[in-house]
Formats: structure tokens, C-alpha cells, sequence
């Protein structure tokens, strides 16, 4: 029962083949029209031989953009900044605010507890555009438009029910009986928060915060609404390659390259965590 | 109802990218027909492995498995003509218990009515005759496994595998189903393999029980063997409740006494016709002894074996008594009340009768009762 | 005085009583064990003790102060778990020093306090492991000792033998009694398993039906329980029962089995017609080829440890069970003998009621 065949592993193989290429493809032609200039992408037929050039990469850090219609200015690397701010700090209030809030509602019973765990999930319901015209609207009148906070402010509704409700999950997990043990030996309920319960449950908080961060990365449509430019994360900055001449696809190819990275850093970085997140169960006996 | 013969068998998996696990090594068992064996041992000592190989689970890595001398390793389970009752029951939930009960029993040749009176005889046996109209999910964990007991026994079958069958039973029902389910196997000659890793059960029920240890057949006895003569340190301190006391021993046979010291003040003496010649022969030739006491040998007298009380409980029917010698604790027990204070004095004696002797090298029994193991 | 006491204790969930109006009263140093099956709410008894889960009514009182508000860190408890819920991401040394710690100790008190519990319980050569390293023997240890470390006037275990072997439970058991009188606590011990009970406990408070239904010793637990469920729960194998009613001829008192008329002591004369559970435990039972007593035939032979327990069946069909040390005469499967039933381990009880009928 515990042999394969050589024509099953060949099958396998095969198969798995199929979805790897099935996957990377995208990413792999990303890659190649990076190197590439706009002429030889949308040269017809397609060729996969082509002289490499780091032209576009040069040209997304210097701010210089030469089009055939001439050199235009844009600042990718202030939207990559941008990005990580408004990601970063996103995240960290989320977590700051949901995972006290997710302990909360893991360990202790109250009065409409459940509804307003399921009101703060609902907001991933919506879809965004029906939140911003209204919001854009009370943006302006206190002032909030194209602020750093005003952002922050909205991507919570992105981070912050996905962390309360995959944090919850994993401090429900925990034994009250550790908690337990923890207050009878003689500490406080903060202190049995601080020293038992966050670091119980520190895989599963690091795995929501990196979700969250992927997800406040990605975002479009908010950042789109309610900033301008100089405030914008690389999501929308990247509708600059939309030029008068053309697309820019070698330029947008280098873009999403460098928008990648940090996310796929990161990625790689957590997945340890995360690994050692689904091995909690041997810890609680 | 059937023969099995087990021989020579080996089960080795192969997890990948992993060392392979001899689970069981060069098994040889044979099982006669009508008789109830037990496959005793703790979690991982190869018995669940054997039992998947007789039932047709789990492959057979080398050896043969045979039944009234027809070879059975390579048929599928469903041809091998076994009943078996799992561990974690495994009824069909869509099922009414009645159904689970009557199951195996529909594909047969049996006249409805037949099938019918038996799986109500069944129920009753099983106390559950007052449930067999309700579904799985909303009956206890013990109705549940008296319903897979049920199952796997009202079938006819050559031989019959219960894996586990009474760990969820009711406490206060355990000795008496136990009482009804060695009748009813006895009176149907039913041939029957239990594996089990509580000794209470394989003692109640099997004429004779396997003790298995890292995938090794440790000793295959009577129950009252078992006891009575362990094949080595292994079993000795394995079977029995509560567990034999063993001691380092130094022996010193004069022609008048064999005398073996177990402590710095502590020597038991006997006179030389206690042992058989053979005996003091092979004492001779010990580099490390070891001494195992059964609790229910030491009586409370005169010594030598003297301490301070540890312990002293009563539980009913028999009362355990824990003293301390020279810094090892010794375990008595009596069939009736003995009260003593902790901390008081208290001797116990033992006669050569009831002394089991090992070789502590390498574990085997030299002697049990001044006679040749 | 009473170290520990609770006070018409309730709780329910919802509609769903799990206990009302429990009183109990614990001395200094004594060892009370709470007995009773699994959903008998004998974990949250104690954890109501401990603080951490709110009665629904009642109190509890600790050296005679009503200890409602008392925050369980400031209750001086030390408290012992079915799961052990050691803390994971902690050294079984860091673990027995969490109360210590907590205390404010110097580290110098920190540790000679984890080697001195430490060394009681022996478990020295591993204080450097984590929980996950340790064997489940070792972590039931470790458990104790974190519940003994900081010295406390009252101690709580939750059925913690449950989770380690056979072998290691009843090491512990002759173990324990030492261990928990040295601490010199009050005790409050959980159990399941009678015999634990039995040898563990001053006095035996046995929880069923939400309620406590007999506290008392251990001794006058088993020879006279108070009702048939306390009779039931005592005693391996459990004790054998029949319902019928009493009756008298003369100055004696009998009852039917089944068609089959026994003898009992001419003190029960006094309930003559009662519906009664006639009830005697499988050691009470003697066996002989006489003239009287019960009909019977030995059905199946079980051996029980040191003990053989018969299945035997009368004439008229009572099921029944009678242990016999290994080393008397034991009946084989097959023959007809006479039962009688030895008085002192006999006992009836009202039917209707459950309560116990004293002879």
C-alpha cells in the first residue's frame, strides 16, 4: 500500500507540472516584460528572445519617464512609500485595537457581544464604493481628504475585522484552563492577557496582521476615492503609466515587480510563523 | 468456528521520507478454536497492527495468516469470514441501532424472523433492548459500543476481533456484561481475539492473553500463568494490580539457607529445601538479581521486611498498605481491613513460595516459587 | 474553624440547574474529596472556589470571610488541573515559580522554593524542560507542584490522575495522603474514581443530582450509604440489586427474589410491605453447596485482579454478582450452588425514595 507505481509518480508529476505553470505563468511573463522595452513587449508574434534592459527599473527610481512623446515626471518610489505607511500603520492600530477586542469576545460573555462581532465582520460585506461617496463627503467637511490619518482611518475597515475575527478564533482555541491556572497563581487579568494569552496566541496574530497587511496593500478603490496623489500607494499610482502616448507596459511591469516584493518578503518571513501556528494543538495538553 | 494461526508475520511501515516502523517482529500465535485470546499491551506494542492484519486492514509485510488452515493475508477483508467491533464504534449514523445490530445479518440466508430474534437476544444481553429504535448520534458512548458489540457477536462468523470493546462501558455494567459476554462466547464456541491495553478486561475474559511490548510477543500464558510465572521482568511488573515489587537482590546460598539481601539492613532468609538444587545452581551464576513480590504475598507478620507506613488505604473490599524501607516503597495488599497510621512501624513477610526471581541483565525469569522457571 | 466553607452554593446555565444550594465546611489541613460522575459540575464547584467562574447564587467563604469580591489572585489557592494547563511557552521550573513570582519573592526564596517542591514531587532532573517535553506523568507532577509552591491554606485538585496511567495513578494515590498532609492545606480533591475517594479523603462529599446526596467518611460511606445511587457509585464490581418487598413470617423479615424467598435480618421486620431495592455487595455474597439460601448457577467465571468475580443467575432469574478472593474455592462455570448473603453487606433501600431503610 505504501508503493507507487513509476507510472503513478510519472502521472503525479505531470499533474503538478500542470499547476505550476498554471500559476506562475502570469508572474513569469511579469518578470520578462520587466526587462523588456515597450516595443520589444508588443512586438507581434511575442518572442521570449529579446536584449534585457534595466531601463524601466531606472526610470520608476529616478522619476523620469521617457515616452516616445517625450520625458514625463512620476514618483513611483513616494507610492511605494506611501503604500508601506499606510499598510504598516493600518496594521498596527488594527492590532492595537483587535486584539484586546478579540480577547474580549473570545473569553467573555456580554450583552450583544455576538451582534457586534457579526455588525464589525459586516463591513467586509459592502461593497466599498457604497461606503465612499458618503464618506468622501464627511472626509471633506472635517478635513480628513488626502490625510494620512483619513486613510488609515478607512483602511481599518479592511484590517480590522479580518484581525478581530481570526485573532477570536485563535484565543478560543487557547484552554481557559491556562488563564485560569495563571490568575490562581496570583496575577491580574491584565498581566494573564499580557504574559499568557498574547503570546499563546502570537502565531495566530501574526498570521491575521500579515493578511490584513496584504489585504490594506492591495487596496484600490479607497485610496483611489479619498487621496491625491502625493498620498496615493502604488495601487493607484500605477494608473500613471496610463499615458497620452500609450501604456506604459514595461514600466508597469517593473511596478508591480517592486509592489511584490514586500508583501513576498514578508510572506516568506511569516510562513514560519505560520507553521509553527498550526502545531499550537501539541501545546495545549 | 475456526483455528488461527499466525506465523512468522512481520509489520513494517514505510512512512516517506521517514524511518520505516517495525511495528510487529516475527509474530507466531495460534489461537484454538473456540478460545478467547487477549492481545494485551500498552499504545504502540503492535497489537492494533495485528489485529488490522487479521482483519485484512493493513497488509501483511512477511508471514501467513491462516484460518482452519486456509491462508488468509491475502483476501480481502470481506472474504475472510471475521467479525470485528471497532474502537470507535463505528455504527452508521443513518442507521437505527436496531439496523446497525441487524446489518451483517440482512445479507445472509437467515429467515427474517431468525434474524430478528437474534438481534433482540443480542440487545437484551447487551442492555440496550430498550434503545434499538434510536440513532446513534443520540444515544451514549457506551450504548454506542454495546450496539458495535452487538454487531460484530450476532453475526456468524469463524472468528471474531474486538478491538478495545468495553473501555466506554458504564462502570457500574462492566462486570456484569463481562460475565455475559464470556458466557455467550463460551456457549456459542465463538473463537475471539481481544486486544486491549486494560489487563482487568484480558484477565475477565481470555482463557489466554498475549502480552505484546515493542512489537514483540513478551509471553503468551493462562491468565493465572501470567501471574504465577512470568517469563520475564517485563510482564511480571506489566501484569498484575497493583505491580509486583521488584528489588536488586544479592544472593548467598549456604548448604543450610539461600539468603538475599535487598537493602542495607533489610535480607530475607529461607532454609535451602526451599529451592530446588537446579535453582541455587543457576543463582550462582547471577551477576545482577532481581527480586519481584507480588502485594497480594506480602502478608503483614513479623518481617523481615520492615518500615515505616506510608501509606494505609481501604477500599472496600481490600486495603493497600505502603511502607517504607530504606527508602523504597513496598506495596501490601490484604483482602481484608488494616488500619494503620502513617508513620507507624509495620513488618511484612513473604514466603519462598512467592518469590519470582530474575536475571537483571537482561531481564528473564530464573525462578518462581524455588523452582525452575 | 473552618478554612473553607460554601453556602447554599447554586448554579445554573440558562434553565439548566447543574447544582443548588451546596453547603460544605472544610477544616485546616482537612482532605475533602468532592465525588461524583462526569456532568455532576464538580469542576465548576471548584472553579467558583478558585474565583474564576461566578455562582448564581450563594457564596463562598475563606477563614470565615465572604469571598465574593476577592479577585482569584488574592484568594491564596493553589489549584490543580484535569488538563494540567501548564503554561506552554515556560520551563517546568518557570512554571512552579509563577505563584512565587507572583508573590513578589526574591529570587533567592524563588528558588530554593521550586527545588523544595521539586524535589517532593521528583522531579528535579527535569525543571529545564518545556511542558511539551515532559511525559504526562512528569506534567501531572509539575502541575502539583505549581499548584504546592507558594505554600497555600487551600488547595483545589481537579481529578488530576485522571490523565496519567494506570501504573503512575496509583503510585500517586500512595503518594498523595504524605504529600497533602505535609503541605498542611485544606484539600478539596475531585475525583471520579471511588477508590481514589476512598483512599484519599477524610470525608467523602458525594455530588449527584445536583446536589449532596452524603458526606460523610469513607468508611461510613461504603458500609452505609445513604441512598441507592451512593450504594451504585461504591465498589467494584458495583453492587448487585433487586426490587421486591419485604415481608414477614413471624419474627423474621424476608423478601422475594424472583419467586424465591431469602431471609434478612428480623430488624427490617418493621418496613414489612415496602417496595424495596434489596441490595448486597458481590463480596457479601458467600457460595456453598447447603441446604439454604439462594438457588443459583454460576453462569461466567471472571477473574478481577486478585479477586474472581462470579455471573451467576437464580431460579427465578436474578442476575448476579459475588466476589471471591483468589485464593478460596472458586465454582465453575455450570454449578448449582446456594447464595447467602452476609449481613453486613447487605443494605435496603425505599424504592420510591432512593433513601437508605436501616435494619
Amino acid at each position: 500500500m505504501d508503493h507507487t507505481s513509476p507510472l503513478e509518480k510519472l502521472i503525479r508529476a505531470a499533474l503538478l507540472a500542470i499547476v505550476i505553470i498554471f500559476f506562475m505563468f502570469p508572474i513569469a511573463w511579469i518578470v520578462l516584460m520587466s526587462f523588456q522595452t515597450n516595443e520589444s513587449i508588443l512586438r507581434i508574434p511575442p518572442s521570449l528572445i529579446f536584449t534585457p534592459t534595466i531601463e524601466n527599473y531606472v526610470a520608476l527610481i529616478t522619476g523620469e519617464m521617457r515616452t516616445a512623446a517625450g520625458s514625463l515626471k512620476l514618483d513611483f518610489m513616494r507610492n511605494l512609500w506611501n503604500s508601506v505607511l499606510l499598510s504598516s500603520a493600518s496594521v498596527a492600530v488594527s492590532l492595537l485595537l483587535g486584539v484586546p477586542a478579540a480577547y474580549a469576545f473570545a473569553r467573555f460573555k456580554f450583552r450583544l457581544g455576538e451582534d457586534i462581532a457579526f455588525t464589525l465582520l459586516s463591513f467586509r460585506f459592502a461593497p466599498p464604493l457604497l461606503v465612499l461617496l458618503p464618506l468622501s463627503l464627511y472626509f471633506k467637511t472635517l478635513g480628513l481628504t488626502n490625510t494620512y490619518i483619513g486613510l488609515i482611518w478607512v483602511y481599518q475597515l479592511i484590517c480590522l475585522p479580518l484581525i478581530l475575527w481570526i485573532v477570536r478564533g485563535y484565543f478560543e482555541d487557547l484552554s481557559p484552563d491556562i488563564e485560569h491556572a495563571h490568575r490562581i497563581a496570583g496575577y491580574n487579568w491584565f498581566q494573564t492577557f499580557w504574559k499568557i494569552a498574547i503570546p499563546l496566541a502570537l502565531p495566530g496574530i501574526a498570521a491575521a496582521g500579515l493578511l490584513a497587511f496584504i489585504f490594506a496593500w492591495n487596496n484600490f478603490v479607497f485610496a483611489l476615492v479619498l487621496a491625491s496623489a502625493d498620498k496615493q500607494p502604488v495601487t493607484v499610482g500605477a494608473l500613471a503609466f496610463v499615458t497620452a502616448s500609450g501604456i506604459q507596459y514595461g514600466q508597469i511591469a517593473a511596478a508591480i515587480i517592486f509592489s511584490i516584493i514586500p508583501t513576498f518578503v514578508l510572506a516568506m518571513f511569516a510562513q514560519r510563523y505560520l507553521v509553527e501556528g498550526l502545531s499550537l494543538g501539541a501545546v495545549k495538553g | 468456528m475456526a483455528e488461527l494461526v499466525i506465523s512468522n508475520v512481520d509489520k513494517i511501515y514505510r512512512p516517506r521520507r521517514k524511518k520505516p516502523v517495525h511495528a510487529v517482529k516475527d509474530l507466531n500465535l495460534s489461537v484454538n478454536s473456540g478460545e478467547i485470546v487477549a492481545l494485551l499491551g500498552s499504545s504502540g506494542c503492535g497489537k492494533t497492527s495485528t489485529l488490522r492484519m487479521i482483519a485484512g486492514f493493513e497488509d501483511v509485510s512477511n508471514g501467513s495468516i491462516t484460518l482452519d488452515g486456509k491462508a488468509i493475508h491475502t483476501l480481502p477483508p470481506s472474504k475472510r469470514g471475521v467479525a470485528m467491533a471497532f474502537e470507535a464504534y463505528s455504527l452508521y449514523p443513518p442507521l437505527t441501532i436496531g439496523d446497525n445490530i441487524a446489518f451483517a445479518l440482512k445479507s445472509s440466508s437467515l429467515p427474517t424472523v431468525e434474524q430478528q430474534t437474534r438481534v433482540k437476544a443480542m440487545a437484551e444481553m447487551l442492555d440496550i433492548g430498550g434503545i434499538l429504535n434510536r440513532y446513534p448520534s443520540s444515544v451514549s458512548g457506551g450504548q454506542q459500543q454495546r450496539a458495535s458489540l452487538g454487531r460484530a457477536l450476532v453475526r456468524d462468523a469463524g472468528l471474531y476481533l474486538l478491538d478495545e470493546p468495553m473501555g466506554q462501558l458504564e462502570p457500574q455494567l462492566r462486570a456484569i456484561l463481562r460475565g455475559r459476554i464470556k458466557a455467550y462466547l463460551r456457549q456459542h464456541n465463538c473463537t475471539t481475539i481481544l486486544v486491549t491495553h486494560d489487563q482487568t478486561e484480558a484477565n475477565a475474559l481470555a482463557d489466554r492473553i498475549a502480552v505484546m511490548e515493542g512489537g514483540i510477543l513478551q509471553q503468551y500464558a493462562t491468565p493465572a500463568d501470567l501471574k504465577a510465572r512470568p517469563a520475564n521482568l517485563f510482564t511480571g511488573t506489566f501484569v498484575g494490580e497493583p505491580p509486583m515489587n521488584v528489588f536488586p537482590a544479592e544472593v548467598t546460598a549456604t548448604t543450610k539457607s539461600v539468603a538475599f539481601r535487598i537493602g542495607e539492613r533489610t535480607s530475607l532468609t529461607y532454609p535451602r529445601s526451599d529451592f530446588s538444587s537446579e535453582v541455587v545452581q543457576a543463582l550462582s551464576s547471577i551477576k545482577k538479581l532481581a527480586i519481584g513480590i507480588r502485594p497480594y504475598a506480602l502478608h503483614v507478620g513479623k518481617g523481615p521486611i520492615a518500615g515505616q507506613v506510608v501509606a494505609c488505604q481501604w477500599l472496600g473490599d481490600q486495603t493497600h498498605v505502603a511502607i517504607e524501607v530504606e527508602g523504597r516503597t513496598v506495596v501490601s495488599v490484604a483482602h481484608e481491613r488494616i488500619k494503620e497510621k502513617p508513620g507507624s512501624s509495620l513488618a511484612l513477610e513473604v514466603s519462598a513460595s512467592d518469590l519470582h526471581l530474575f536475571d537483571a541483565e537482561n531481564g528473564n525469569a530464573i525462578a518462581h516459587g524455588g523452582q525452575l522457571a | 474553624m473552618n478554612q473553607l466553607a460554601i453556602r447554599s452554593l447554586s448554579k445554573s446555565f440558562g434553565a439548566f440547574k447543574v447544582f443548588e444550594g451546596l453547603n460544605l465546611a472544610a477544616d485546616s489541613g482537612e482532605i475533602v474529596v468532592i465525588f461524583g460522575g462526569s456532568g455532576t459540575g464538580k469542576t465548576i464547584l471548584l472553579r467558583m472556589i478558585a474565583g474564576v467562574e461566578e455562582p448564581t447564587s450563594g457564596h463562598v467563604e475563606i477563614a470565615g470571610e465572604n469571598a465574593t469580591d476577592v479577585a482569584p489572585e488574592h484568594r491564596g489557592i493553589g489549584m490543580a488541573f484535569q488538563n494540567f494547563a501548564l503554561f506552554p511557552h515556560m520551563s517546568a521550573s518557570e512554571n512552579i515559580a509563577a505563584p512565587l513570582r507572583a508573590a513578589r519573592a526574591a529570587e533567592a526564596e524563588v528558588e530554593s522554593g521550586v527545588s523544595r517542591v521539586a524535589r517532593l514531587l521528583k522531579i528535579d532532573h527535569v525543571l529545564g524542560h518545556t511542558p511539551r517535553e515532559l511525559s504526562n506523568g512528569q506534567k501531572q507532577r509539575t502541575a502539583l507542584a505549581r499548584a504546592l509552591a507558594a505554600e497555600p491554606k487551600i488547595l483545589l485538585l481537579d481529578d488530576p490522575l485522571r490523565n496519567v496511567d494506570a501504573k503512575l495513578r496509583f503510585e500517586m494515590r500512595l503518594e498523595l495522603p504524605r504529600l497533602l498532609r505535609q503541605s498542611g492545606a485544606t484539600v478539596l480533591y475531585v475525583t471520579q474514581d471511588y477508590k481514589e475517594a476512598m483512599a484519599l479523603a477524610d470525608r467523602i462529599a458525594v455530588l449527584s443530582g445536583g446536589k449532596f446526596v452524603q458526606v460523610a467518611a469513607p468508611e461510613d460511606i461504603y458500609m452505609a450509604p445513604a441512598t441507592l445511587t451512593v450504594a451504585k457509585l461504591f465498589g467494584d464490581p458495583s453492587i448487585n440489586m433487586v426490587e421486591t418487598t419485604v415481608r414477614t413470617a413471624g419474627k423474621s423479615a424476608t423478601v422475594d427474589i424472583l419467586g424465591e424467598s431469602v431471609e434478612i435480618p428480623a430488624s427490617y421486620a418493621a418496613y414489612a410491605g415496602r417496595k424495596v431495592a434489596f441490595c448486597v455487595r458481590p463480596e457479601a455474597v458467600s457460595l456453598a453447596h447447603k441446604s439454604d439460601g439462594l438457588h443459583c448457577e454460576v453462569q461466567a467465571v471472571t477473574p478481577l485482579n486478585e479477586r474472581v468475580v462470579l455471573l451467576l443467575k437464580s431460579t427465578g432469574g436474578w442476575e448476579f454478582l459475588s466476589s471471591l478472593p483468589s485464593s478460596a474455592a472458586i465454582p465453575t462455570t455450570g454449578e448449582k450452588l446456594r447464595a447467602s448473603f452476609a449481613s453486613k453487606g447487605t443494605h435496603l433501600f425505599d424504592l420510591e425514595t432512593g433513601e437508605r431503610l436501616d435494619g
